[in-house]
């Protein structure tokens, strides 16, 4: 009876810890971490090439190790660091992109004489940037480059920028040569058309980089739910 | 004398071939004309540029790598290539067996196709330049309602393979320019300006009318749909990607 | 069994083992629930909304060629199903002599059929061979999102894109390119079936094929050989020169055609790709006894013909009941007979004449013949023609030739008559028993049952507007062939007959 007792009580806490959800461990700052390609257990990562405890597949190594401290002269080959145009900020200095390396970059391309799209993207970047914890926006910045660099000069971008509130730190706006524009869209995958002299036809997308300019998630579309955008975010500030 | 007359003949000789002997160009016109994705049968001008008679070989193409290894396969960045970059080549700087050096370079990304004709001082065609010359057949400059002009670039839609024929091996043009159609795609400076991406309806600002769906009521021709097949390509590219059937060739300002 | 339990109780209940009956009751139900709750699939239950019938695992799709389809789903639970679809540009045969460049998914057209089930999350990729020259995407009429996966799936030669859907609605879908110009790629080829099965699966038949039919549209016309070109122009006249079912005009004929036993049943998956024709689908010799109209739930019984709309699809069902070969058609005749719009179902096996029973008899109607026919009657015309007495041989040779004119219709070439219909006068008892009575017949005509060579004959001759000569002639010819008592009947043995009545 004892013994009955026993075995039901140890068969009743197998079931229930079998389905307990473990917590996710924080991503590993050193050199390996594996996951489970089946996900089994959501973004859970693990410190050894072993079997997902779960659906007993091999673990895989997770690529692009999001590690905070970069060398100054280590740009990886995804980097948009690698581009080497020169760009004038809305402050009137020249710079070129990897100036702008060690914080997390988000990025969009508008045109300051838009009257549809973009001002509601500026607004999507606003409202990406409220969802922010203010202690972490030290780490984050917001570029705006524009398709326009023939009328956007750097003191209409700035214009441009006390009319948005946009006038923060860390608020940047770029303007950069004609090629250079179309060769940075190139690398974003963003598509612009002028088809009138004030007025361009682009594709609305936002994307985030991590602080070695790497690409890291976009955003296609106008009022587009942010939730992945910010979360990704969020991760590369941690 | 005989001295400054040498000088002459080289300064003449000099003048007389291009600055860079390695591939041709010929002087194209200016003019205007309405593109297929005209808006509002927009009128496009062209001012006089200098087109390559050719597109860039792959023996060209060789040499580039040789002399820029920063554009070999193993070393090109991630960021400006995919991995189709230069597959079928048999190293570095080795063709593939079955490539022949005369035949246009593909497999390259417009990253690359970008550096090598500003490495010449020169610099990739505009889609617009491009259609431009494009559009001439043997011998008028706009053949573009001509049956036998379309049926000839949908015939080589259907043709296999044909990115390993030699250059020259098409019709020479009004502007005696080869092989724009019939050979390969070509890459273009702002290939990314045809907002065609599938069959997206997507809010992209307030031009619908550069789309697929409706595409065939923005152009203004419906029947031109060869010209479609460039655009549709053109959309579905990204500057990283290398694909077998598109290569690219170079054009230049006309400094006045 | 119940001794078995009378037996545990018994043991029970002895002290040795000292357990109460009823704790024993008691930890023994507390197991079998356990027992159940752990092992028994609680994802039974049936939900209202299909978006929240959760996965169970993953699978990979099993793609297949037309006009074979993946095996049924059964009474599997939903899963995660990877499809991975390839985009190939390719030449093959329209019909014999006339090549058409083909763009495929898959490398058939139409494309590979995909089965899936209500609820399953499908991860398709859709990679586009490197030696294409086009990009190419994909619309599922399954999935519920936008552009139906086109515009996530637009994708350049040398490159794949990946995106997931969840099937919502169970029934049978149509996929086809999106890519501009979208009828030009559809009108290469480049559609397919994707069927989604409700719970618990499509009912089970015996045989189950895949038909997709499709217009095509080339420079030359029907027929003219060589590598064809597609023809915008006609394409938006909607001026087919091929209508075809799988892709070729041969595609489902000879030794492609589908087969199928006598007693089976038989589902068709038929869709119709278009890109511009509405298909009137038929399969001749056949009814359907089952028709899952536009591939919805709603099902019609008994119906010869179906239309199946472009970019729509039906399922068919029947059972075949009789051996031989059924055509599948669309019943916009032109486009069966002239533009290849055709396929065959082979069935075999045993034969049932009830049903069917093929040819039962053969003959030539000859409604006229030389003389004029007329009902018999009493007997009140008379005729009166005088002549000479012929020979034997003359007689024979004129008897035979009224009798080819006047006879032959119904007693045959040899006499013999047609089974239940004509009696013999070959070796005829009936009559080779009364010569009078038979010229009686030829005069009058002759209705009621006769029994002829121990068979029974009930129908009608007409009486016969000849000569007593002529009667005389053909007589003799019938009496002296085939056997009978070789009676050389006289114009004054008709005569006779004639007057006598």
């Amino acid at each position: 009876m004892k013994y009955l007792k026993f075995i039901v009580v140890l068969l009743v806490l197998t079931v229930i810890t079998a389905c307990k959800d473990n917590a996710s461990h924080k991503v590993s700052e050193e050199e390996s971490v594996y996951k489970c390609p089946m996900q089994c257990e959501g973004n859970k990562t693990y410190a050894k090439l072993e079997a997902c405890p779960v659906c007993k597949m091999d673990l895989v190594m997770v690529e692009n190790q999001r590690t905070k401290s970069v060398a100054d002269d280590v740009i990886s080959d995804e980097s948009i660091f690698n581009l080497t145009t020169t760009w004038h900020t809305e402050e009137g200095s020249t710079v070129q992109l990897k100036d702008l390396k060690g914080k997390t970059l988000v990025m969009v391309m508008i045109y300051t004489t838009c009257k549809a799209a973009c001002p509601r993207l500026v607004a999507d970047m606003r409202n990406i940037e409220a969802k922010i914890p203010k202690d972490k926006l030290n780490d984050l910045q917001f570029v705006l480059v524009s398709i326009d660099p023939k009328n956007d000069t750097p003191a209409r971008l700035k214009a441009f920028a006390k009319e948005n509130f946009m006038d923060g730190e860390q608020w940047t706006f770029l303007q950069g040569t004609e090629s250079g524009v179309r060769e940075f869209a190139n690398v974003l995958a963003v598509k612009y058309k002028q088809i009138s002299p004030l007025d361009f036809s682009h594709s609305n997308i936002i994307s985030v980089f991590n602080s070695g300019g790497e690409l890291v998630h976009q955003q296609e579309g106008l009022g587009v739910d942010n939730k992945e955008t910010v979360d990704s975010i969020l991760k590369l500030v941690q | 004398m005989k001295a400054v007359l040498r000088l002459t003949i080289c300064i003449l000789l000099f003048w007389v071939h291009p600055a860079d002997c390695q591939s041709k160009m010929v002087k194209i016109k200016g003019g205007t004309y309405i593109p297929l994705y005209g808006r509002d049968s927009l009128k496009v001008t062209i001012v006089d540029f200098q087109m390559d008679v050719y597109p860039v070989t792959n023996k060209e193409f060789l040499e580039f790598v040789k002399a820029n290894p920063k554009w070999q396969r193993s070393k090109v960045k991630k960021l400006f290539a995919d991995k189709n970059y230069l597959k079928d080549w048999k190293s570095d700087t080795e063709l593939g067996d079955q490539q022949s050096l005369k035949a246009p370079i593909t497999n390259i990304s417009w990253f690359a196709a970008k550096d090598y004709c500003e490495c010449q001082g020169k610099r990739l065609a505009t889609i617009d330049e491009w259609e431009y010359v494009a559009m001439s057949n043997e011998t008028i400059p706009d053949a573009r309602t001509l049956k036998s002009y379309n049926e000839f670039i949908l015939g080589w839609y259907e043709k296999p393979k044909t990115f390993n024929n030699e250059i020259g091996s098409t019709f020479k043009n009004y502007w005696n320019v080869y092989d724009l159609h019939g050979l390969v795609w070509e890459w273009t400076l702002d290939f990314n300006s045809v907002l065609v991406s599938g069959e997206s309806r997507k809010d992209v600002d307030n031009d619908t009318n550069l789309f697929c769906g409706s595409a065939a009521v923005g152009a203004t021709d419906l029947m031109n749909y060869a010209a479609f097949m460039r655009y549709a390509i053109r959309g579905s590219l990204k500057a990283k990607y290398a694909m077998k059937n598109l290569g690219f060739r170079c054009v230049r300002d006309i400094n006045e | 069994m119940t001794n078995l339990i009378k037996h545990i109780i018994m043991i029970l209940k002895q002290d040795k083992l000292k357990i109460k009956l009823s704790s024993f009751l008691a930890y023994l139900g507390l197991v079998t629930v356990l027992l159940t709750v752990s092992c028994v699939n609680t994802k039974k239950k049936t939900y209202e909304n299909t978006a929240d019938i959760p996965v169970n695992r993953e699978m990979v799709a099993e793609l297949t060629a037309p006009p074979h389809v993946p095996t049924p789903v059964g009474k599997r639970l939903a899963k995660k199903l990877i499809v991975n679809m390839e985009i190939l540009e390719k030449e093959g045969e329209m019909t014999d002599g006339v090549k058409y460049v083909y763009w495929t998914f898959g490398g058939s057209v139409p494309g590979s059929f995909i089965r899936t089930r209500v609820g399953d999350e499908v991860e398709f990729t859709l990679s586009n061979h490197p030696d294409n020259k086009l990009p190419h995407n994909i619309d599922l009429h399954a999935v519920t999102g936008p552009g139906g996966g086109a515009t996530s799936s637009f994708v350049a030669p040398g490159h794949e894109k990946t995106f997931s859907f969840k099937t919502l609605n169970p029934g049978l879908y149509v996929y086809h390119c999106a890519t501009a110009p979208v009828g030009m790629h559809i009108a290469n080829g480049m559609y397919g079936l994707i069927l989604v099965e409700p719970e618990g699966g499509l009912p089970p038949v015996d045989k189950e094929y895949y038909i997709m039919q499709g217009d095509f549209y080339t420079k030359g016309e029907n027929g003219e050989p060589g590598l064809q070109a597609f023809d915008m122009n006609k394409a938006v006249d909607e001026d087919a020169d091929y209508v075809v079912f799988n892709g070729s005009v041969n595609a489902l004929t000879g030794d492609n055609a589908i087969t199928a036993k006598v007693g089976e049943t038989v589902r068709l998956f038929v869709g119709n790709g278009g890109p511009n024709l509405t298909s009137s689908f038929h399969v001749i010799g056949e009814i359907f006894d089952n028709v899952f109209v536009e591939g919805g739930d709603m099902i019609n019984e008994n119906v010869q013909t179906t239309s199946i709309p472009a970019g729509g699809a039906a399922i068919v069902e029947f059972r075949v009941d009789v051996p031989g070969t059924f055509i599948l058609v669309d019943h916009a005749i032109f486009r069966a007979f002239n533009k290849g719009a055709l396929g065959m179902l082979k069935v075999e096996g045993e034969d049932n004449k009830t049903i069917y029973s093929g040819v039962v008899q053969e003959g030539i109607y000859n409604p006229e013949g030389g003389g004029v026919q007329t009902m018999p009657d009493d007997g009140k015309a008379k005729q009166t023609v005088a002549t000479t007495e012929k020979t034997l041989a003359e007689k024979m040779e004129s008897g035979k030739q009224i009798y080819m004119q006047t006879c032959f219709a119904c007693h045959q070439a040899e006499g013999q008559g047609i089974p239940n219909a004509f009696p013999p006068l070959a070796k005829s008892d009936y009559l080779n028993a009364n010569v009078d009575r038979a010229i009686e017949i030829v005069l009058k005509g002759k209705t009621g049952e006769i029994t002829v060579n121990g068979e029974k004959y009930n129908s009608v001759m007409t009486r016969q507007s000849i000569s007593n000569d002529e009667i005389a002639d053909v007589l003799t010819y019938v009496y002296n062939s085939w056997d009978n008592n070789k009676t050389n009947v006289t114009k004054a043995m008709v005569d006779r007959v004639k007057s006598g009545h």
